[in-house]
C-alpha cells in the first residue's frame, strides 16, 4: 500500500500536463481510442496487403507448389537448390557489377553537381534543379523505351553520333560486355537527379562559417570539398547510398523493358531472376529466392546502419 | 572543432585578404559542368518527344538529323490508332485520383497517431513498418497476386488501387514532420474544446503543409509511373494503365511483331512516350517548387 500512496504523488504532474483541464470521462475513453482509430485505415491495409502475403510467401518457400493443385513440403530443398544454382549466384553477380558501375560514379557527379548548386555564386539554380529532376519524373518505361531506340546497334543515335566522328559501332543492348554499361547508364541518368536534391538537402544544414574559416585558412576548393563537405556529409552520403543499393539490388523494371535479362543473362538482374520463377510458375522455388533477397538486402543495410553509428 | 577554432583565430591576422582561389576560372568551370550535366538530363527527352514528329524511317535512316519541312503528326495517328492509349490514360486516371487521395489523407493521419500519442502496441507496429520499408517489392508480388486470384479480383481496380496505398514509405516521411511539431501547440487546441481528429484537421495539417505538398507530388509521380505491379495484376487491354500499354508497345520492338516493321513501331513508340511523359514533365514543372521544399522539410539532417 505505501508503493500505491507514493506513486500518485509523482506521475501526478505528468498526467496534468498533457491536459491542464480535467476532461470529463467519457470524452477521455474517447481519446484513448483515438490513436487506433486513426492508425486503423492504414493498418488494416498494411495488415492485408503487406504483412498476410509476407508470412504466405515464407510458407510457400517451404513447399514445391507450382500455382495449382496440392502443395507438399519439400523443407529446405528450395533454398539449398537456390544456394546451389549458378544462374542464382550470377544474378547476384549481375546485381552487385551494376551497383560497381552506379554507386560511386553517380556519388561523385552529385556531389559535385549539389555543391556548386548550394553556392551562392552560381547562376540559373532554379533551371538547373528543375533539369536534373526531369529524369526523375520521366515515366520508366517510357526512358526505357527511349533507351531501346537511342542505343540501337544498327539505327541508334549514339552509334550515329560515334560514326559521325569515324568511330566504330557500338552493340550496346546486343553483347554481354556493354549491356550492363547501357542499364547503369540508364539508371544513372534517371536516379542521380534526386540524390542531388538529398544530398543539397543534407549541405544546407551545413554553417557556412566553417567554409569561410577554411578558404581564409588557404584550403583549395577540392581541398575544402574532400576535407570538409565529405565529412560533414557523411550522414547524408550514407543515406544515399543506402537508398541506392536497394534500389540496385531491386532493380527489375529496366532490364525487363530494355533488355529481358539478355544478352546471354549478362543483364537478369536478381529483381529479374526472380520475376523469372513466377513466369515459370515456379512459384515455390520463387518464394525461396524472395527470401534469400529480403535477408541479402537486409544484411546490407544493418551494415550500413553500423557504418552509419561507428562514424558517430 | 579545435582545428577550425584555432585557423579562425590564426586567420584573423589576415582577414583582410578575401578568399582568392574561387576566382572566375574556378566559377567558370563550375559553370559549364552544371551545363553539361542538364544537357545530358534533357537530351534523351527532347531528342524522343522531336523524333516524334519526324517521319518514322527517318528516324531510323537519319536519328541525329532534323528537316523541319518534313515534320508531322503521323506517329501519332498511327500510334493513336493502333495503341489503346485513351484505355490508358483513363485507367491511369482513376487510379491516380483514388489512391492518390487514399494516400494522401490516411497516411498523415496515421502517422499523427504514430508521433503524438502513446498507445499499446505502436513500437511493434511503427517497427514493422520500418521493416518493411527495406523490403523488395518483388517479393511480395507472387503472394499477392494469388490473393487477388482468390479475391477475384484480377484485372479490375481494386486489385490496381489497394495494394500498396497509404504506403509505408508517406507514414514513415509524414511521422517524421509531425513528430517535429510542438505537443503545446496540441495540448493548447485540446483545451480550447478541439476534438482529437480537429486537432489533426486544423492544427497538424496546416502545420505540415509543405511536406504535404512534396508528397502529392511524389505519390502522383509514383502512381502514374508504377508498372511493375500493374503489368502482373492488370495486363488485360481493357484495364491495361499507361505505363503497361507503353511496356507492350516496346516488347514489339524487342518482340518483333510480326507484321510491323522497326521504322513504324519505333515512330509509335517515341509519340506514345512524348504522349506519356508531357502531362507530367508539365506538372512537375509547376509544382517542382513544392517538390523540393517538401523534400527540403523532410530531409534527413546531415
Amino acid at each position: 500500500m505505501s508503493t500505491t500512496t507514493s506513486s500518485p504523488v509523482v506521475t501526478a504532474p505528468a498526467v496534468t500536463a498533457g491536459s491542464t483541464r480535467p476532461s470529463p470521462p467519457s470524452r477521455r475513453r474517447r481519446n484513448r481510442l483515438a490513436p487506433y482509430v486513426f492508425v486503423a485505415p492504414f493498418v488494416l491495409l498494411f495488415a492485408a496487403f503487406g504483412v498476410y502475403p509476407m508470412a504466405f510467401t515464407l510458407r510457400l518457400s517451404f513447399t514445391d507448389w507450382r500455382g495449382s493443385g496440392a502443395a507438399s513440403w519439400v523443407g529446405v530443398d528450395n533454398y539449398t537448390y537456390l544456394l546451389t544454382n549458378p544462374a542464382f549466384w550470377s544474378s547476384l553477380g549481375n546485381s552487385a557489377v551494376l551497383w560497381l558501375l552506379v554507386i560511386p560514379a553517380q556519388l561523385v557527379i552529385a556531389l559535385v553537381a549539389a555543391v556548386l548548386l548550394d553556392s551562392g555564386r552560381t547562376r540559373l539554380r532554379a533551371f538547373y534543379r528543375v533539369a536534373f529532376l526531369v529524369p526523375f519524373v520521366t515515366p520508366l518505361v517510357a526512358v526505357a523505351q527511349i533507351w531501346v531506340v537511342v542505343f540501337d546497334e544498327n539505327y541508334g543515335a549514339v552509334n550515329a553520333a560515334l560514326g559521325a566522328v569515324g568511330l566504330p559501332d557500338i552493340g550496346w543492348l546486343t553483347t554481354s560486355t556493354w549491356a550492363k554499361p547501357t542499364l547503369a547508364l540508364l539508371f544513372i541518368w534517371k536516379t542521380t537527379g534526386f540524390i542531388v536534391i538529398i544530398l543539397l538537402s543534407g549541405l544546407q544544414a551545413i554553417d557556412g562559417d566553417v567554409y569561410e574559416a577554411a578558404s581564409l585558412d588557404g584550403a583549395g576548393r577540392a581541398r575544402r570539398l574532400w576535407s570538409i563537405t565529405v565529412p560533414l556529409l557523411r550522414r547524408t552520403l550514407l543515406f544515399a547510398v543506402v537508398l541506392q543499393t536497394l534500389a540496385v539490388f531491386q532493380m527489375f523494371a529496366e532490364p525487363f523493358v530494355v533488355t529481358q535479362g539478355g544478352p546471354y543473362g549478362s543483364t537478369t538482374t536478381a529483381g529479374l531472376h526472380l520475376y523469372n520463377h513466377i513466369t515459370r510458375a515456379d512459384l515455390g522455388t520463387g518464394a525461396a529466392n524472395s527470401f534469400l533477397l529480403v535477408v541479402l538486402v537486409m544484411a546490407m543495410s544493418l551494415v550500413f546502419v553500423r557504418l552509419l553509428r561507428s562514424e558517430d | 572543432m579545435t582545428t577550425v577554432g584555432s585557423s579562425m583565430r590564426r586567420s584573423g591576422r589576415v582577414s583582410r585578404r578575401r578568399p582568392a582561389d574561387s576566382g572566375r576560372g574556378a566559377a567558370l568551370v563550375g559553370q559549364l559542368f552544371l551545363g553539361l550535366l542538364a544537357a545530358l538530363a534533357l537530351a534523351p527527352v527532347a531528342w524522343a518527344v522531336v523524333s516524334a514528329f519526324k517521319p518514322a524511317n527517318q528516324i531510323v535512316a537519319d536519328p541525329l538529323g532534323l528537316d523541319p519541312s518534313t515534320l508531322g503528326l503521323d506517329n501519332f495517328r498511327a500510334m493513336f490508332q493502333d495503341v489503346p492509349m485513351a484505355r490508358g490514360f483513363a485507367n491511369t486516371a482513376v487510379v491516380l485520383v483514388t489512391k492518390g487521395a487514399l494516400t494522401l489523407f490516411f497516411a498523415p493521419l496515421a502517422a499523427y497517431g504514430f508521433a503524438k500519442y502513446d498507445f499499446r502496441g505502436r513500437s511493434l507496429l511503427f517497427g514493422t513498418v520500418l521493416v518493411t520499408l527495406m523490403l523488395p517489392t518483388v517479393v511480395l508480388i507472387i503472394p499477392l497476386l494469388l490473393q487477388m486470384k482468390e479475391l477475384g479480383w484480377v484485372n479490375t481496380y481494386p486489385a490496381l488501387i489497394l495494394p500498396g496505398a497509404i504506403d509505408a514509405f508517406a507514414v514513415f516521411w509524414m511521422r517524421q514532420v509531425i513528430a517535429a511539431i510542438p505537443d503545446e501547440l496540441l495540448a493548447a487546441a485540446r483545451v480550447d474544446g478541439c476534438s482529437e481528429f480537429g486537432i489533426f484537421w486544423r492544427i497538424v495539417l496546416p502545420c505540415i503543409r509543405p511536406a504535404i505538398a512534396g508528397l502529392a507530388v511524389l505519390t502522383v509521380m509514383n502512381i502514374y509511373n508504377d508498372f511493375v505491379w500493374p503489368v502482373v495484376v492488370a495486363n488485360s487491354d481493357r484495364m491495361s494503365t499507361l505505363q503497361v500499354v507503353l511496356a507492350n508497345l516496346a516488347q514489339n520492338i524487342t518482340g518483333n511483331r510480326i507484321g510491323a516493321d522497326y521504322a513504324t513501331v519505333t515512330g509509335e513508340l517515341l509519340a506514345a512516350a512524348s504522349v506519356a511523359l508531357v502531362p507530367l514533365l508539365v506538372a512537375f514543372v509547376a509544382l517542382q517548387r513544392h517538390f523540393v521544399n517538401g523534400i527540403l522539410a523532410g530531409s534527413v539532417k546531415g
